[in-house]
């Protein structure tokens, strides 16, 4: 049984000093990209954890995590074969000896489904939109480069995984088109909620969640300026990209050219 | 009281686990907390120091760690009547073995870079509740894909993630141990039989020859139906086992055992 998403709450909890938190309620509706931004320490992380467990007021925080405007029931929360969530961590290394292609179907059968040779098509097309150098079926995980294996992650969560809330802690995000990978990530009406820093990912969602002291502090809605602004650094590092399989190729680089899409 | 068994091999993350579920239960609950190891270990005084609970260290030495703490589990119950929650952290080693006992909760820490989940014995296969550590270090897709591999050699568990380093998911392990069924008075099983200990290296032989390990063997016997096999201590040997070796080496005499001292008068 397949459980619709239409949206997630996060009730207030307690920070860091046990004080409540000063909001009522924070709706995530289907479709939305929500950043999460704060110091170091400051409770990002815990906040991902408390969605990722679906907490219900019993971890550090005290926060409760609605879905639909209901608590969620126990099953649901440790089935991992109806998980609703799917992460990408920080680490976004592979560490398994096998072929990308062997490697996929693997992950279908742990998720509970048939292997499917057109989907692991599909998912490696689709990584190879992020990256700049194409990913073949018969590669050794191991062997990929780091733009390739993010790459590969992403395409995965997105196409196996294929849970409706994505979470997403402080990805390392050299050597991949960020804007892509979102677009890949937050399709079909996903809720993505991702920690980052980074101008691309943290402005190229609808609002942003501020931590402090192990509360959330603050809720800011992304503005169009602040989306150019993001659009323009990705820009910047996909044409970065470009250069790179430039000097990969052994070519000679001595011009800029400048053009960069507006924000659709 | 609950008896809960916590093994793992050695950097899995068992004692990081145990020190945030120790966190959790100390103030509801009176706890006791046994070490053991092979050869030497500071976890008892770091738990003991941190935690202000009673601790106790256990070295196997020369005994299998697994048999020693078969062994020794008896005299912790006995010796802890008034506690509510007895933690116990083996040695984990050889993974021939699980030192669980049936009418405890067994928990296995195991580290997802640690190797193929069917390699493990029933250290992993008889757990009832499987902690997967360090997940933070591979992606989600092999994380499923372990945890797959675990519940195909253990389909009853119940998996939880953790992280050693900030206790998460350890709240998972907390309410599984306060779920726990309550020790009664009366037997205990294991969970697993121990290996066979038969042969003459059992008995300390180390030069590998038929005959010495045949007469070894054979001298290692005459003696164990000598001594009493309760492990008293009275020798000034942890059990009847290790004295026996230390006989056999000419480390000790015989008459060092009162009871064979008693049956000769």
């Amino acid at each position: 049984m397949k459980t619709e998403i239409e949206k997630i709450t996060i009730l207030p909890g307690v920070n860091k000093f046990e004080e409540k938190e000063k909001f009522e309620r924070i709706e995530i509706k289907k479709g939305e990209i929500v950043a999460i931004v704060g110091q170091t320490g400051a409770g990002k992380s815990q906040l991902l954890y408390d969605i990722e467990r679906l907490a219900q007021g019993d971890t550090k925080s005290k926060r409760v995590i609605l879905i639909n405007d209901k608590r969620v029931d126990k099953k649901l929360r440790f089935d991992p074969k109806r998980k609703l969530i799917a992460s990408l961590a920080q680490s976004m290394n592979f560490l398994t000896d096998i072929s990308v292609k062997d490697f996929l179907s693997l992950h279908l059968k742990a998720r509970g489904k048939r292997f499917n040779p057109k989907l692991i098509k599909e998912v490696i097309e689709e990584a190879n939109e992020i990256t700049g150098e194409p990913i073949s079926p018969e590669m050794n995980l191991l062997n990929l480069s780091g733009g390739q294996s993010r790459a590969l992650m992403i395409s995965d969560v997105a196409n196996v995984s294929i849970s409706p809330i994505i979470l997403i802690d402080e990805i390392e995000n050299a050597g991949i088109d960020k804007e892509k990978a979102m677009q890949i990530l937050a399709e079909e009406g996903k809720i993505v909620l991702i920690v980052t820093h980074d101008p691309v990912l943290a402005f190229n969602t609808d609002k942003r969640i501020v931590v402090k002291n192990g509360g959330i502090v603050k809720i800011l809605k992304t503005t169009l300026k602040e989306k150019g602004i993001g659009h323009y650094f990705n820009w910047v590092g996909n044409y970065g990209l470009e250069i790179r399989e430039k000097i990969r190729g052994g070519e000679k680089v001595e011009k800029v050219e400048i053009f960069c899409e507006p924000v659709k | 009281m609950k008896f809960v068994i916590f093994a793992g091999t050695p950097g899995s993350g068992k004692t990081s686990v145990i020190k945030y579920a120790i966190q959790e239960l100390k103030t509801d609950f009176k706890l006791f907390f046994a070490k053991f190891d092979c050869l030497n270990t500071k976890d008892d005084q770091f738990i003991s120091e941190r935690y202000k609970i009673p601790v106790v260290k256990k070295l196997a030495g020369e005994l299998c760690p697994d048999h020693y703490t078969a062994l020794e589990i008896p005299k912790i119950i006995k010796e802890n009547r008034d506690k509510d929650i007895i933690i116990l952290e083996t040695a984990g080693l050889c993974l021939r073995c699980s030192p669980y006992i049936k009418e405890g909760l067994g928990i296995n820490v195991l580290d997802v870079i640690s190797g193929s989940p069917d390699c493990y014995g029933p250290i992993l296969t008889q757990a009832d509740i499987v902690a997967v550590s360090k997940g933070d270090l591979i992606s989600q897709a092999e994380r499923e894909i372990f945890r797959d591999n675990i519940l195909s050699v253990n389909s009853q568990a119940k998996l939880v993630e953790v992280n050693g380093l900030t206790g998460e998911g350890v709240i998972d392990i907390v309410e599984a141990i306060k779920a726990s069924p309550e020790i009664k008075t009366g037997k205990l099983t294991l969970k697993h039989s121990m290996p066979s200990a038969i042969c003459g290296y059992c008995y300390g032989n180390k030069t590998i020859d038929e005959t010495a390990v045949q007469q070894r063997y054979l001298k290692g016997k005459e003696l164990k139906n000598l001594v009493p096999n309760l492990n008293c201590g009275k020798c000034g040997f942890k059990s009847c086992n290790e004295f026996i070796r230390a006989v056999l080496d000419g480390k000790a005499k015989k008459e060092q055992c009162l009871f064979i001292k008693q049956e000769k008068n």
